[in-house]
């Protein structure tokens, strides 16, 4: 008997009332039953449209015209019943917030087995029993409210497979978590690995994912959806890698870093510097760092409150005209807390300084308009020029009088940036500007916020994206605990491994790796970025 | 706080322990009946039985109650006021330009001490009940729609999230403007419109996210079962018992005495 198919989609043809092109287009994708899938494709590709599909969401929940058939298990997922196919598909998202939706863990466990009726003494079991599986066997009696990022997608992960469902399907699981997270919630993944029913067999899993080098596995087969919503590339993994790596790095995807460096200089990460540095034409000396101009703002031994309490105490740093401070460290570190304080958005004693721009995680709380053309002009007193001159260096021409809060994930995002650049501050604040991006939006991230400091702003990054510290950054500031713990050039700082790992920063494959070469961190990352795909 | 918040307070008391759909029916018909009560005197005598009663079945520190007394004083003492100077019958003193009558001051007096009767039960109920056993008990034992109470349940979730999105909002939206001062937020009615937009929109979303991961979990119309369930007892009946019998013998002494005054008090009937 040949492997019964766990996922069987022909010719599925996506579109959505309102959108001017499908979103999925002549599709076929078919998964043996234990296959693991990794999915990629550029932002707007139909990723996520198609997880979507196999989870019965579209278009029996969100209205879509679908032409085609996509089987689960052999069940059409646009006709079966949501509450029968649950049965069958699991969906774990980005965000706890959007997933969890009980007050405490285990009634958020044991939901998905009371609506299959499961006998309740059969439903302690299984709870109990997944949630050790999955290293959450201390948060059953917790409330859903007070878990953090990693522990909520933990949670919500348990809560997915407690029923024990063929197939998996992961959307970017990871985006919001620190880099500790990333690896907890990538280890619970694997410990899922197996069914409990169909005798222990592999579970199949579809995972979209931007965070490859820090998950401690990876599907052993590879898809790349177009740009326009068809499958492009289709084969094995490392295969699809080392053979393709080139058309996976243009359709903007993030790549294992080995992988990457291949792809974009055919070198292996154990070449030497110098042979790296002549074909990126890299300068192998210097730091690559701008000195800095006159002092925009300064905190001394600053202290911040929340809630009437300090939690960030002790804080020096000075800021300068056309520098980029990073600060680094884990959630919860009290970066975010450092920036509201030196944004004057929370009390903050040790603060002296001009007037600050901030970007915050999240686009969408900042907008204050209803067109984008509105948003960037906002603070501006009638300069047209100015407003056109941003959008047309963001590219956001095409969407200028669309709805700030209808654009995509990128869109926002740059949208925040137009915005800010256009206002005339002394100093510009960012909180983990690139969170969730793939390769392509990030790059054009990093280049955002570089032209901010080129064009004399002190910039200050908040993040746990060491890449983006390393790439930009000429001082790098360690927290933890609400305290900075290390600070310093971004050399010395980021090229200290052993601090790293003891803040939960486990240094990437990028810096262990740029520490081998001996060559300047910013100049090479810069000559990487600019290698065209 | 906990007590103007409304949140449960952590505790394993009698009446913490009481089935939720009881309690609630329990509160319910009592302030029912005290609906048609008119004089001062009976509600009165029911307060300080009821006072006794959640503190007895509670344990809820005297503190927390009298906190949480405070939204029922202030609506009772307008209740009274408003009453005191604008109900028709013998003035029986002036207040500058207000004339004070003695049916103002019964029925009035009569109409707050209902609402603090109704406002002890409210939060002997909300500070002994846990919102998740109270909508698995009404599913259970009213049979409400499963999708109806974890869409309650859902809700509240997202509230509870919806303070601290809220200030980041407004904090996000602060920084963009020029005159921004160190410190502060902005509290014109513009701002606090563009943040009510701004939350708005993400708690749409966020509600229609969170149930799809409901959907996607299983959650439909038919049968299922309660990991969980929510005992019903005795002791449950114990507590019907004597609530509705101390409001039966209250009542019957009132109107022994004379006390009790129905609707006719108003003078409308």
């Amino acid at each position: 008997m040949p492997d019964p198919l766990a996922v069987a989609v022909d010719g599925l043809t996506v579109r959505f009332p309102r959108s001017t092109r499908p979103a999925l287009v002549d599709v076929d994708l078919r998964l043996r039953a234990g296959e693991r899938l990794l999915l990629m494709g550029p932002s707007g590709s139909g990723k996520s449209t198609l997880l979507r599909v196999l989870a019965g969401i579209v278009p029996q929940t969100v209205a879509a015209h679908l032409a085609g058939s996509a089987l689960v298990d052999g069940h059409d997922v646009t006709t079966t019943p949501l509450p029968e196919l649950s049965a069958r598909v699991a969906t774990l998202t980005q965000n706890p917030l959007d997933q969890l939706c009980l007050p405490v863990v285990v009634d958020e466990l044991a939901f998905a087995l009371e609506n299959r009726r499961v006998e309740p003494a059969e439903i302690g079991q299984r709870v109990q029993t997944t949630a050790e599986r999955l290293g959450i066997g201390h948060l059953l009696s917790r409330r859903t409210a007070a878990l953090s990022g990693g522990e909520g997608q933990r949670v919500a992960l348990a809560a997915a497979l407690v029923a024990d469902p063929e197939v998996l399907l992961l959307d970017e699981p990871t985006a919001l978590l620190d880099p500790a997270g990333v690896a907890l919630v990538g280890r619970a993944v694997s410990a899922a690995d197996r069914r409990v029913g169909a005798d222990g067999g592999r579970r199949t899993m579809v995972l979209v994912e931007h965070r490859l080098d820090e998950l401690p596995w990876l599907p052993e087969r590879l898809a790349l959806l177009g740009a326009d919503g068809s499958v492009e590339i289709d084969g094995p993994t490392t295969d699809v890698f080392w053979e393709r790596g080139k058309d996976l790095v243009a359709a903007g995807a993030w790549l294992p870093f080995d992988v990457e460096l291949s792809a974009l200089t055919g070198f292996r990460p154990d070449a030497s510097g110098s042979e790296v540095s002549r074909a990126l034409g890299a300068p192998a000396g210097g730091s690559g760092s701008t000195p800095g101009g006159e002092v925009r703002m300064r905190a001394s031994s600053a202290t911040v409150q929340r809630g009437g309490r300090p939690v960030v105490e002790g804080v020096d740093l000075m800021l300068r005209a056309g520098e980029t401070t990073a600060v680094v460290g884990p959630n919860g570190s009290g970066k975010t807390t450092l920036l509201l304080g030196l944004a004057g958005l929370l009390p903050a004693r040790g603060v002296t300084g001009g007037s600050v721009g901030m970007i915050f995680q999240h686009p969408e709380h900042q907008f204050l308009t209803r067109s984008v053309r509105d948003e960037v002009a906002y603070g501006l007193e009638h300069d047209d020029s100015a407003v056109e001159h941003a959008l047309g260096l963001f590219g956001l021409d095409e969407v200028a009088g669309a709805d700030p809060f209808r654009l995509s994930g990128g869109q926002q995002r740059r949208l925040s940036l137009a915005a800010v650049t256009a206002l005339d501050r002394d100093v510009v604040l960012a909180d983990e500007p690139t969170f969730g991006q793939d390769r392509r939006t990030w790059q054009a991230v990093a280049g955002a916020l570089e032209g901010l400091a080129r064009s004399g702003r002190a910039l200050v990054l908040a993040t746990h994206d060491l890449r983006l510290a390393a790439r930009l950054a000429d001082r790098v500031v360690v927290m933890d605990g609400g305290r900075v713990v290390a600070s310093g050039d971004t050399e010395s700082v980021l090229g200290d491994h052993e601090l790293l790992a003891g803040v939960g920063l486990p240094p990437p494959p990028l810096l262990r790796w740029w520490r081998s070469t001996g060559l300047a961190v910013r100049p090479l990352l810069a000559a990487l970025d600019t290698v065209p795909a | 706080m906990t007590a103007l918040a409304g949140r449960t307070l952590a505790g394993n008391s009698w009446l913490h322990r009481r089935n939720p759909t009881v309690k609630f029916a329990v509160v319910f018909v009592v302030s029912a009946v005290m609906l048609a009560v008119f004089d001062p005197w009976t509600p009165t005598v029911l307060y300080v039985l009821a006072v006794a009663g959640v503190r007895l079945g509670s344990r809820i520190p005297w503190g927390t109650l009298l906190t949480a007394h405070v939204p029922f004083v202030l609506f009772s003492f307008s209740l009274l006021t408003v009453n005191a100077v604008a109900r028709p019958g013998e003035v029986m003193w002036q207040w500058g330009p207000f004339d004070i009558t003695d049916e103002g001051l019964l029925v009035g007096g009569s109409l707050a001490i209902r609402t603090l009767v109704i406002g002890v039960g409210a939060i002997g109920f909300v500070l002994t009940t846990d919102g998740t056993r109270l909508m698995v008990s009404l599913h259970q034992h009213l049979r409400l729609s499963a999708r109806l109470t974890y869409a309650v349940l859902a809700g509240y979730r997202l509230l509870e999230q919806l303070p601290v999105e809220w200030q980041t909002i407004r904090m996000a939206q602060a920084v963009r403007r020029s005159g921004h001062r160190p410190g502060t937020l902005p509290r014109s009615p513009r701002p606090l419109l563009r943040a009510a937009f701004a939350l708005l929109v993400t708690a749409v979303r966020r509600g229609e996210r969170m149930s799809i991961a409901l959907e996607t979990r299983g959650l439909g119309d038919g049968p299922r079962t309660v990991y969980r369930p929510v005992p019903l007892d005795r002791q449950d009946a114990v507590l019907v018992a004597v609530v509705l019998g101390a409001v039966t013998v209250v009542l019957a002494l009132a109107a022994t005495v004379g006390w009790l005054e129905g609707p006719s008090a108003l003078g409308v009937f």
